[in-house]
């Protein structure tokens, strides 16, 4: 077939158009970050909370005009609080979609099985589940936690027994459930080193309907506090109201969860909520003047134009939602979308603002969450999803 | 403590019994094992804090939806996952089908009521006391029932219906008695008494869709302990069986108490396998 030099020099054009024309296009495409959160399924109210913070963040990220000109866009599968869909999720994130960077599992028993699935892949991933195994910069070195680890959950409560409340015998009980038995495992022996004597400790079936043998038996040993370590909010009330039927004031100490607004409706009397310290995070907590700081004064005034319910969860579930993208966000202006150039930069990351808490990462380091900022609460100081700091806090 | 073991004990033993005489009036007029029974237990509180704590109904209308509910779901059991497999009752794919059924409705409870515990409703306004509602309300319950299938059976037309195709249904089908009506209307009746047992017991075990298999499973033991479609046999072995367990609880504590409890119910069986007040049955080989 014969071309006439008209012909030879549209197809020329033709050529060169379609090559240059390429990477412009892909310039203004939308970088995919994958997202993994529970949105359905038992354990899906964190999950929830969470999602709520990371759409308000990714809606700024964008009407701010995106990263460098290109708008994030959110690549969700609902993992169903099931560790079998969590994977496949992220096997699709990855090899359907090729995404860019993946945010999440939320949960730990969801994360266990989807940190080494996304290290064979070679995809950064930011998750903010405890279970201190789920980060490991020699075998995962792309997986970065923007939350506290189980040992510094667990240490702030112990350390909030120990050397504030000065409670030297402790009960200390879980469900059975992985979460509560792994718990109880390592914080009994933390507590030992604390100088505390471990008078109870006992995995209990979350679904018996009375606990009152449990506490009896803490009590006859001695307990000066009680810490439970648990999600499940029937049972935390259980012991909650238990506690108040036998009039036996000793602090409960522990799990966030004994904070939540469910836990108030399940318990018998409200002044049973007393006396009971949960986890928590200083930088979305009130200070004994009941003020938050000026940060988190505008994220919630960012919150409530958004129109975002706090009444129904917790601030710091909200706030660490709106941290992430911001964090990934920040890390692709900054170096773009290349995997490596993505962990390089959070490795160097130091202090990133966040309303959560400041993230800093090394290399040797990919827990980011200070310990510092992981402090107890007064339960019953509930409002807007934010709880006032425990006595015993300096503001 | 003994107040607390019997108090506790005898309470969510009527619960448990409630949810074997489920198992029971539903196997009576079909000879299947329908596994929806712990899920109706799950439903009757699920409901009774839908309707009275979410919508604000009062107690009583609350209660009485509650029912009608449990009976309908006790009727699209018969109809879904029960007169389908009837005619192939030897290859047992009952166990199947309301397991899945049962399983349906757990996790559809799960999405659109909660996946967390809710609150059930206080029912009586009245003080907190040792012998307190959160107690006698199951013991009232299951008294109830015991005395109203009593009647039911014994003094009543229907009731005799009813004990006729437990009998033997070709024989009554054969007289004319419409077994498809009776089947309908016995799980209908089972779904109430589920639910029932759900309600009165909604204080202690809340409103929870995981519930469902709890009740499936400790509901199971009475009838098998009682022997299978005895009600006095499940009503004394789920007494039995929520004593020793609130017992367990307090001699060995944690998770051994289950284990304590799974222990004694094999040994039993293995003495006993037709039951506390069974007896074997011959069959022509």
């Amino acid at each position: 077939m014969s071309m006439t030099r008209r012909q030879a020099l549209a197809s020329g054009a033709a050529v060169l158009a379609t090559t240059i024309a390429r990477p412009a296009i892909a310039a203004k495409e939308p970088i995919q970050v994958g997202y993994l959160p529970a949105l359905t399924g038992p354990s899906s109210s964190t999950g929830i909370g969470i999602n709520r913070g990371i759409q308000l963040a990714v809606q700024e990220i964008n009407a701010a005009g995106g990263i460098d000109g290109r708008q994030m866009e959110l690549i969700t599968r609902d993992t169903q609080s099931d560790p079998t869909k969590a994977v496949n999720g992220a096997a699709e994130l990855t090899r359907g979609q090729k995404v860019s960077c993946v945010f999440g599992p939320v949960n730990s028993g969801e994360s266990l099985a989807v940190v080494p699935l996304l290290a064979r892949t070679n995809t950064p991933q930011v998750h903010p589940c405890w279970v201190d195994t789920l980060t490991d910069p020699q075998k995962y070195p792309m997986c970065f936690r923007n939350a506290p680890t189980n040992q510094q959950i667990g240490g702030a409560a112990n350390r909030y027994v120990v050397e504030v409340l000065k409670r030297k015998k402790v009960a200390v009980i879980s469900d059975t459930t992985g979460y509560g038995t792994a718990s109880v495992n390592a914080y009994v022996p933390m507590l030992k080193e604390k100088g505390a004597e471990v008078v109870y400790q006992g995995n209990v079936d979350a679904a018996n309907p009375d606990v009152k043998p449990e506490l009896l038996r803490m009590q006859s040993a001695g307990a000066e506090a009680i810490m439970p370590w648990s999600v499940n909010a029937g049972f935390l009330s259980r012991i909650i109201n238990t506690r108040g039927q036998m009039g036996w004031d000793v602090p409960i100490v522990g799990q966030t969860t004994l904070g939540i607004g469910l836990i108030a409706g399940l318990l018998e009397k409200h002044e049973y909520w007393a006396n009971v310290y949960p986890n928590n995070f200083r930088p979305v907590c009130f200070d004994g003047g009941g003020k938050l700081t000026d940060r988190t004064n505008g994220f919630l005034d960012r919150l409530k134009s958004a129109k975002i319910e706090m009444g129904d969860t917790l601030l710091w579930w909200i706030a660490l939602g709106y941290d992430s993208p911001r964090m990934i966000a920040e890390a692709m202006k900054a170096v773009g979308t290349e995997p490596d150039k993505i962990v390089g930069y959070l490795n160097q990351l130091k202090n990133f603002p966040g309303v959560y808490g400041d993230i800093s990462f090394t290399p040797e380091r990919h827990n980011g969450y200070p310990d510092e900022q992981v402090v107890m609460v007064e339960a019953n100081s509930l409002k807007d999803g934010a709880f006032k700091l425990a006595p015993g806090y300096s503001s | 403590m003994v107040q607390s073991i019997i108090l506790t004990g005898v309470a969510i033993g009527c619960v448990y019994a409630l949810i074997a005489i489920t198992y029971n009036v539903m196997f009576s007029a079909s000879r299947v094992f329908s596994f929806t029974a712990g899920t109706l237990g799950m439903l009757g509180g699920v409901f009774g804090s839908l309707f009275i704590s979410r919508m604000g109904l009062p107690v009583a209308i609350g209660f009485l939806l509650a029912l009608a509910g449990g009976a309908i779901f006790g009727v699209v059991t018969e109809i879904v996952a029960v007169r389908p497999v009837l005619k192939s009752l030897e290859q047992h794919l009952y166990v199947l089908s309301t397991l899945a059924l049962a399983l349906m409705v757990q996790q559809f409870t799960a999405i659109e009521f909660s996946t967390e515990q809710q609150p059930f409703p206080r029912l009586l306004d009245l003080p907190r006391v040792d012998f307190d509602q959160l107690f006698w309300l199951p013991m009232l319950a299951c008294a109830f029932v015991i005395v109203g299938l009593e009647l039911l059976y014994r003094h009543t037309l229907i009731g005799h219906a009813f004990l006729a195709i437990a009998e033997d249904n070709y024989a009554a089908r054969a007289l004319g008695l419409p077994e498809r009506g009776l089947r309908m209307a016995s799980f209908a009746i089972a779904g109430g008494i589920g639910a029932l047992a759900g309600f009165a017991g909604g204080e202690m075990l809340l409103a929870f869709f995981a519930n469902a298999p709890t009740l499936t499973f400790y509901g199971f033991v009475p009838v098998a302990l009682g022997g299978m479609g005895n009600n006095r046999g499940a009503v004394v072995a789920g007494l039995l069986l929520g004593l020793f367990q609130q017992a367990a609880n307090f001699l060995v504590g944690g998770i051994f108490a289950s284990v304590a409890v799974f222990t004694v119910f094999i040994i039993f069986l293995l003495a006993r396998p037709d039951g506390l007040v069974g007896s074997a049955v011959g069959r022509r080989v």
